[in-house]
C-alpha cells in the first residue's frame, strides 16, 4: 500500500517555477462543489441573520445576531447539543474498544474458515442505517420484543424494559443500535493496521519473552495508535451527522431525549420552517466540527509526514 | 489489504485460547443475530411477529410479508426502482467527474494542489444537515424539488469530496513511471489518464463507486426533505413515511420490506470489501 501522498510529494519537491496555479482536471470538480456546497454555505450564514420562515409570506428582515442571542437561551439547543456529544464520543469510543478487541482476537488467523468469520463480523456495516433503526425498533418493543422477552425468560428483570420510550434509557438503547452497526469499520480498519506491523517487531519481542498482554500493550497498541486515532476522528465527524438511524427509531423523542443537533435542526426547518433560526444552529454546528475537521487533518498530514 | 498469515508460533491449546474462541463466538452471536432476527421475522405472519413469546423459527413460514410488497397499494417496486436508479446515477456522476481532479492532484503538478485537496477535504466533512435549508430552496427555485435529479445533486454534496479522496489514494499507488512511455511518445495528459492511468485503477474506481452507491443509499435526509410525491421516495425513506403511523403494527412486512432494502447494500458491500481499507481513510493505515 503506497504511504506517501502527494501532499508529502508535494511539499518534499520543490515546485518548479512554470507550474501552473490551477489543474483544468480539478475543475468540474470544484465548480460542482462551489454551485450544491459552496453556495448553500454562504446562503446559510445570509439566511441566520434573518427572520426568513417559509410559511411566512412576509419578506425576509435583517435581524443581526438575534438568532445566535435566542439559540445560547434555547434550552433545547443545550440538550440537543449534549446530546450529540453523548451520542458521538460514547458510541464511538464503545465501537473502536469492540472493534480493537475483535481485531486483536481474529489476529493471525489464517485459512477459508476464518475468512468466512471475519466477513461475518462484518456484515452489520452492509445493513443500511435505515434497516438497523427499524431492526432494533422491533427488537427493543416493549412488548413482543425479543430482548425483552429474552431478559424476562432469563429472570434479569421483572418488568419489561421501556427502552424507546423512557427519556433515560432511549439514547443508551440508540447508542447501542449505533455501536452494533459502527463496530465492523473499526475492526476492519484495525486488523489491516495490526498486519502491517512490520515482522522484524513482532519476531524480536517475541524473543525477548514478552507476554501476550505485554506484546499487545508495549508492541502492538502503540503501532495502532495512529490508525485508531484517524478512524475515530473519521466516525466522530460522520456521527455528528447521523440522522437516520436516530430519526428512524425515535424520531428524537420521547421528549427531546434522544435529539440531536441534526434532529433539531431538521425539526427547526422542516416541522416548523423556520430556516433562519435553523441556520443559525447549523453555523455554530460548523464552526465545532471544524474543529475535529482540523484535527483530523493535522493527524492525517503527520501520518504521511 | 488481508489481515491473515504472520507467520505465528502454532496455536496453542489451553485456557488462553478457550476463552478466545468463546469471545469470537460471543462476537459472531452479537453480530449475526440482530439479521437473523430480521429474515426470520420477514417470514412469519403479522400474528406471529408481534407474539408476546417471540418464536425463534417462523411456526408458519410464508412468504406473504414478500408477496404483500409488491401487491399493496404502496409501490414498493418503485421505491426499489428510484432508489437503485439515483444511487446509481450519483455514483457515476461522482466517479466521472472525481476521477481526473483525483490524478490531477495525485500528481500535483500546480501550485494550488494542496490548498485545493485540504478544501475538498474539508467539505467532505461538512456537516449535511448545515447546506439543507439552502439546498432545498436552491432546488425550489430550479425547479429540482421532487426530482430524481434534484436527489442526486443532493448525494453529490456528500459522495464527489469522498470519491475525489478515495481515488487520489488508489491514484497514489500508481507508480508516475507508467505515464512516462505515453509521455515521450506525446500523448496529452487526459489521453495518458484515459488509456494509461484509468485501467490501472479500475479497481479502485469500481470500489469508490460502490462506496458512493452505498452511502447514497443510507441517506435518508435528502429523500425526505426533497421528495414530496410519495411515488418519487427512495426505499430508506418510504420504510420511515410509511411505518412512523401508530396503528401500524405489520412487523413481518416491515422486516421483509428491510430485508429488501438491505440485499442491495450487502451485495455491493461484499463486492468490494477487500479493497475498501485503503480508499476509506486515505492513507490511515498505510503508514502505521
Amino acid at each position: 500500500m503506497a504511504a506517501e501522498t502527494s501532499m508529502t510529494t508535494a511539499r518534499a519537491r520543490p515546485r518548479a517555477r512554470r507550474e501552473p496555479l490551477l489543474d483544468w482536471m480539478v475543475l468540474p470538480t470544484l465548480l460542482v462543489m462551489a454551485a450544491v456546497v459552496g453556495y448553500p454555505i454562504v446562503y446559510t450564514l445570509v439566511l441566520s441573520v434573518q427572520d426568513y420562515n417559509l410559511l411566512d409570506f412576509s419578506p425576509a428582515n435583517y435581524i443581526g445576531a438575534a438568532n445566535y442571542a435566542k439559540l445560547f437561551s434555547d434550552p433545547i439547543f443545550w440538550q440537543s447539543l449534549g446530546n450529540t456529544a453523548i451520542y458521538t464520543f460514547g458510541s464511538v469510543g464503545v465501537s473502536a474498544f469492540f472493534g480493537l478487541v475483535l481485531a486483536l482476537l481474529m489476529e493471525n488467523l489464517g485459512g477459508a474458515p476464518f475468512r468466512a468469520i471475519r466477513a461475518l463480523l462484518l456484515t452489520p456495516w452492509a445493513v443500511p442505517f435505515v434497516v438497523v433503526a427499524f431492526l432494533f425498533r422491533y427488537m427493543y418493543l416493549q412488548n413482543g420484543g425479543i430482548i425483552n422477552a429474552v431478559l424476562l425468560s432469563t429472570g434479569i428483570v421483572d418488568a419489561p424494559v421501556p427502552w424507546l420510550n423512557s427519556a433515560t434509557i432511549a439514547l443508551p438503547a440508540v447508542m447501542a443500535a449505533n455501536i452494533w452497526a459502527m463496530t465492523p469499520f473499526f475492526f476492519l480498519l484495525l486488523s489491516a493496521a495490526l498486519s502491517a506491523i512490520p515482522n522484524e517487531v513482532i519476531e524480536s519481542a517475541r524473543v525477548d519473552r514478552a507476554g501476550t498482554w505485554g506484546m499487545i500493550w508495549h508492541i502492538k497498541l502503540p503501532f495502532l495508535r495512529n490508525p485508531l486515532l484517524i478512524s475515530s476522528l473519521l466516525m466522530v465527524i460522520s456521527n455528528f451527522n447521523d440522522f437516520a438511524k436516530i430519526w428512524a427509531m425515535t424520531q428524537g423523542g420521547p421528549g427531546y431525549s434522544t435529539s440531536t443537533l441534526v434532529v433539531y435542526v431538521y425539526r427547526l426547518a422542516f416541522e416548523s420552517f423556520e430556516f433562519g433560526y435553523a441556520s443559525a444552529v447549523g453555523v455554530i454546528w460548523l464552526l465545532m466540527l471544524m474543529v475535529f475537521a482540523w484535527l483530523y487533518m493535522r493527524a492525517l498530514r503527520m501520518e504521511n509526514r | 489489504m488481508s489481515a491473515t498469515s504472520r507467520p505465528s508460533g502454532a496455536v496453542r491449546l489451553g485456557l488462553g485460547s478457550i476463552a478466545r474462541w468463546v469471545a469470537i463466538g460471543l462476537a459472531l452471536l452479537w453480530s449475526l443475530a440482530p439479521i437473523y432476527w430480521m429474515l426470520s421475522t420477514s417470514f412469519k405472519t403479522e400474528l406471529e411477529a408481534t407474539r408476546l413469546d417471540p418464536t425463534l423459527w417462523p411456526e408458519a413460514p410464508t412468504l406473504a410479508n414478500y408477496i404483500g410488497l409488491a401487491g399493496t397499494s404502496l409501490p414498493f417496486v418503485s421505491f426499489f426502482i428510484n432508489t437503485v436508479v439515483s444511487c446509481l446515477l450519483t455514483a457515476i456522476v461522482c466517479v466521472v467527474i472525481a476521477t481526473p481532479a483525483a490524478y490531477a492532484l495525485s500528481r500535483a503538478r500546480f501550485r494550488l494542489s494542496g490548498a485545493v485537496g485540504y478544501s475538498i477535504l474539508a467539505f467532505r466533512m461538512l456537516p449535511m444537515v448545515v447546506v439543507l435549508a439552502p439546498l432545498y430552496l436552491l432546488l425550489l427555485n430550479a425547479k429540482l424539488l421532487d426530482t430524481g435529479t434534484g436527489l442526486v445533486v443532493g448525494f453529490t454534496t456528500f459522495g464527489l469530496p469522498f470519491a475525489v479522496w478515495m481515488m487520489k489514494s488508489f491514484v497514489d499507488a500508481v507508480p508516475i513511471e507508467v505515464e512516462e512511455a505515453a509521455r515521450v511518445d506525446g500523448y496529452p495528459r487526459w489521453q495518458i489518464l484515459l488509456k494509461v492511468v484509468v485501467p490501472l485503477i479500475m479497481p479502485g474506481i469500481l470500489t469508490t463507486g460502490t462506496f458512493v452507491f452505498m452511502e447514497a443509499w443510507n441517506n435518508l435526509i435528502y429523500p425526505l426533505t426533497f421528495i414530496t410525491t410519495m411515488e418519487k421516495q427512495t426505499l430508506p425513506a418510504a420504510l420511515v413515511l410509511t411505518f412512523t403511523g401508530q396503528f401500524k403494527t405489520d412487523w413481518g412486512g416491515m422486516m421483509a420490506a428491510a430485508t429488501i432494502t438491505s440485499l442491495p447494500l450487502m451485495i455491493a458491500f461484499f463486492a468490494v470489501q477487500r479493497s475498501m481499507v485503503r480508499g476509506l481513510t486515505s492513507g490511515a493505515v498505510a503508514g502505521a
